[in-house]
Formats: structure tokens, sequence, C-alpha cells
């Protein structure tokens, strides 16, 4: 099946094979540069995230994906949904501010704390206890846990990146099947 | 030597032994190869970029012969040094970003992404600027009596079929209408060469268009013995048939041709 392809790589030389690896890896190389840019745009280490749970029903649905902002100088606010992170277990959670906190730290010498001094507590839509038992310890959630502010989402969407996970065969078939078709067409 | 463009692609015209100028080299025409040198080349003709793809590949091969000019691959080199830059910084800085702390790595992937941008920049400008529409830049070196050097660049394009509204047409000439339009092309076997420059109005199947230019110096370039520019045009019909196979044999010609009226000295 590749006879066709190698004989044509052989005729058109060893620039040819590097300039058609390189149409592969630069497609790949402006996909994650753009992951990157938006990381940094949006203040957030992931932008978008799929809904894995259906603690946060009937706003959110298993499968939804969510796109996120992280503004580092604006108060989170009771009602925002937030997306965190607990140190120490690596799956982001998506619920709701229940609650607001400032720290009140004693070599500040006036009464204004920073936003980055918020401490806040989340329940989920659909839960009926708050989140305190998922904390690990911890009393209340602060900024540096959050990954972001829910903006807008897409309904069903992340259900590919879910069956990619339940699944890796298929992303290696899909990543696999990409590569091939980078490789053997020509621009 | 003024010969018309119409002229010059006429039957019967010998490949050049004997040059009037006694420093011409030898040109492609002059060059025959046999048939079991040549791979079938079989494309989808119904897609554009196939049809140029495969013609720009014919030149190539057909001019890089060992008795041909040498390829010189200064814009691919070019294109792949920048190209595979921008994909080592976009692998580093993403690879960073993901061993170090968000907040922490933060400055190194704004630089990071800087720098790819920047290169992707003058990948683009490169491409559209500098190199264009070039296909092949091949150079010689001859040694009849003195040094001498020839560099020849071509550049292609494909002209897009366009048509003049079938109004204007019948308004202008009210008795042509039953008879075939004026364009001067009309699909298969015809080897008449669309100008571009003296273009009809009407095109009806999407034409290849090569341009040529040729320079011949000597002592290391600080003399012109001779320099030509040419371009001709001819519809991709005349060059593959309904499988898409191409006429190879007939391609190399027509390239031959075009290359040794440059060699003349011939301006477009």
């Amino acid at each position: 099946m590749f006879t066709e392809e190698l004989k044509a790589f052989k005729r058109l030389g060893f620039r040819h094979v590097l300039l058609q690896v390189l149409n592969f890896a630069s497609v790949i190389a402006s996909g994650l540069m753009i992951w990157k840019g938006l990381g940094l745009i949006t203040n957030s280490e992931s932008p978008i995230v799929v809904v894995l749970s259906g603690s946060m029903e009937p706003a959110f649905y298993r499968g939804d994906l969510l796109f996120l902002t992280n503004p580092a100088h604006e108060r989170y606010h009771t009602g925002d949904i937030t997306v965190y992170k607990i140190p120490g277990a690596d799956i982001p959670i998506v619920h709701r501010v229940l609650e607001t906190h400032d720290t009140r730290r004693k070599n500040r010498s006036t009464n204004i704390s920073s936003v980055a001094d918020q401490l806040l507590l989340t329940k989920g839509d659909n839960n009926y206890v708050d989140d305190i038992e998922l904390y690990q310890g911890l009393e209340w959630l602060e900024r540096r846990h959050i990954v972001g502010k829910v903006r807008g989402f897409l309904p069903y969407v992340g259900y590919v990146t879910i069956a990619m996970n339940d699944f890796p065969q298929l992303k290696y078939a899909l990543l696999g099947g990409l590569g091939l078709l980078a490789l053997i067409q020509r621009e | 030597m003024a010969r018309t463009k119409s002229q010059a692609v006429f039957k019967g015209r010998t490949p050049s032994p004997s040059p009037s100028d006694t420093d011409r080299p030898a040109g492609p025409l002059s060059i025959v190869v046999s048939p079991e040198d040549r791979d079938v080349v079989k494309v989808n003709n119904a897609s554009l970029t196939e049809l140029k793809n495969a013609c720009d590949d014919a030149v190539k091969r057909y001019l890089s012969r060992p008795d041909l000019f040498k390829q010189i691959y200064l814009h691919t080199d070019v294109r792949l040094g920048l190209g595979w830059l921008s994909v080592f910084t976009a692998g580093g800085t993403a690879l960073y970003g993901y061993k170090v702390d968000f907040e922490k790595s933060k400055p190194v992937v704004w630089a990071g992404l800087a720098l790819y941008i920047f290169l992707t920049l003058v990948q683009t400008l490169y491409a559209y600027f500098i190199e264009g529409e070039t296909v092949f830049v091949g150079k010689r070196k001859t040694f009849s009596k003195r040094i001498i050097t020839e560099r020849i660049t071509l550049s292609s394009r494909t002209l897009p079929i366009k048509s003049t509204s079938p109004l204007l047409a019948t308004l202008s000439s009210p008795l042509s209408v039953l008879s075939p339009s004026n364009s001067s092309t009309s699909a298969s076997q015809s080897t008449s060469s669309v100008s571009t420059s003296s273009l009809s109005p009407s095109l009806t199947t999407p034409a290849y268009s090569l341009s040529l230019s040729y320079v011949r110096s000597t002592n290391g370039g600080k003399s012109l013995l001779a320099k030509g520019k040419t371009r001709s045009a001819q519809p991709y019909t005349a060059f593959f048939d309904e499988q898409g196979t191409m006429d190879q044999e007939r391609f190399e010609r027509w390239v031959g041709e075009l290359v040794e009226q440059g060699m003349d000295g011939k301006t477009a």
C-alpha cells in the first residue's frame, strides 16, 4: 500500500520528505501555540474544559464544553460558576460560588484587601451539600486554586473528548489518520 | 533576430546543435530522454492544485538533469529552516508550560509565543514577497572557451477560467451568436499557445502559464553575454488526457522550446 508513496518520495528527494513532515509538524505546532496563547490571554491554565459529572444540572450536563477566563483583578461574586482544582487531586470541578470571604492580613496598613486574598465556598447546583468534603482539609478555596470563571458553553461538543479518554485507541487512531493525511497530501 | 512568439512555436524546429553564437551552451531540446527513464505521472485532473503540482514537478525534473541546470535550493532551505525553527520553539514552549506551574511559566511562555509569531510572520512574508510564484532556480557552468555561468528562474501559475457575459458577446456581434465564440483556445489537441499579454476575453479551460528569465554571463558574472525573458501559457488539456495521465514528452518539448527562446535572448 505504501510502495507508491515510497517511490514518489525517492523520486522527489530528501528535501521533499522534510517539507512534508514540516507540514504535519507545523499544524501541530500552531495548535499548541494557539492553546498556549489562549491560556495566556484568558489568564487561565486551561481555558476550555469539559463537564465530566452531572453536579451542575440543569445548567450544565456531562459532555458540555465550557469557556473560562480568570481576570486577575476582578473579584468573584456569589453566583459565579467557577472551575477549580484542589492540589493533590487532578480533576477540575465545576461548581457555583456560595459564599465569598476576604482574609485580613495583619501586616496590611489599610483595610482594603487585594483580590488575591479572596476565599470562596462552592456548591454544585445538583448536590445536596456544599463542597467542604472535596477540599481535602481546607476550609475555604483560595484564588490560586481557581482555574477560571465560566463565560460561555457549547452543549454536547465535549463528548468527543470524553470518548477519547475512555477509549484511548480512538485518540491514537485519529492522530494516526491525520498524520497520514498530512504526509500524503501536497499543498 | 526578431521572431514573433507565434512563429517560434511552429512545427519542424530542429534542436540547436550549431548555435549562431559559438558561446551558446546546449539547450534542453538537444538532450534526449529515453522513455524508459520516466515514471508514469497520473493525477486527478479535476484538481487544479494537483495539475499545477504535476507540471511544476515535471519542470524541476526536466531541468535538473545532469547535463542541464543544477537546482539552487535557496527558497526551499529558507522555508525549511524557518519552519523547523518555529516548530521547535512551539514544542519547547509547550513542554516548558507543561512542566512548570502556570503562574511561574508565564514570562517564558509569552516569550516563546512572541518568537513563534515572529518566525511565522517572516516565513509568510518571505513566501509572498521574495519567493512568489518561483518554481525552479537553476545554475549551470560550462567551459567552452571561458567559464560561462547561466542562471535561469522559472515561475508558474494557473490561469483560471474567465468568461465574458454572454449578453456582451451577443451585443457586440449579433451574427456571431450562432458561430463558436471567438476565444483562441479550444480544448484538446491544439498546439497554439495562449499568450497572456494578448489575453482574449474568454478562457474556457484552465491554463498553465510559465514565465522564465535567463541570464548568461562570464568572468564571474561581470560581463553579460545574453539575457532573456519569456512567458507562455498552455491549457492543461494539452498535457493531460481524460484519465489524468501526463504526456511528459509533449510538456518537456514545450518547456524546452521556451527555455531555448530564453537562451536566445528574447524578451516577452
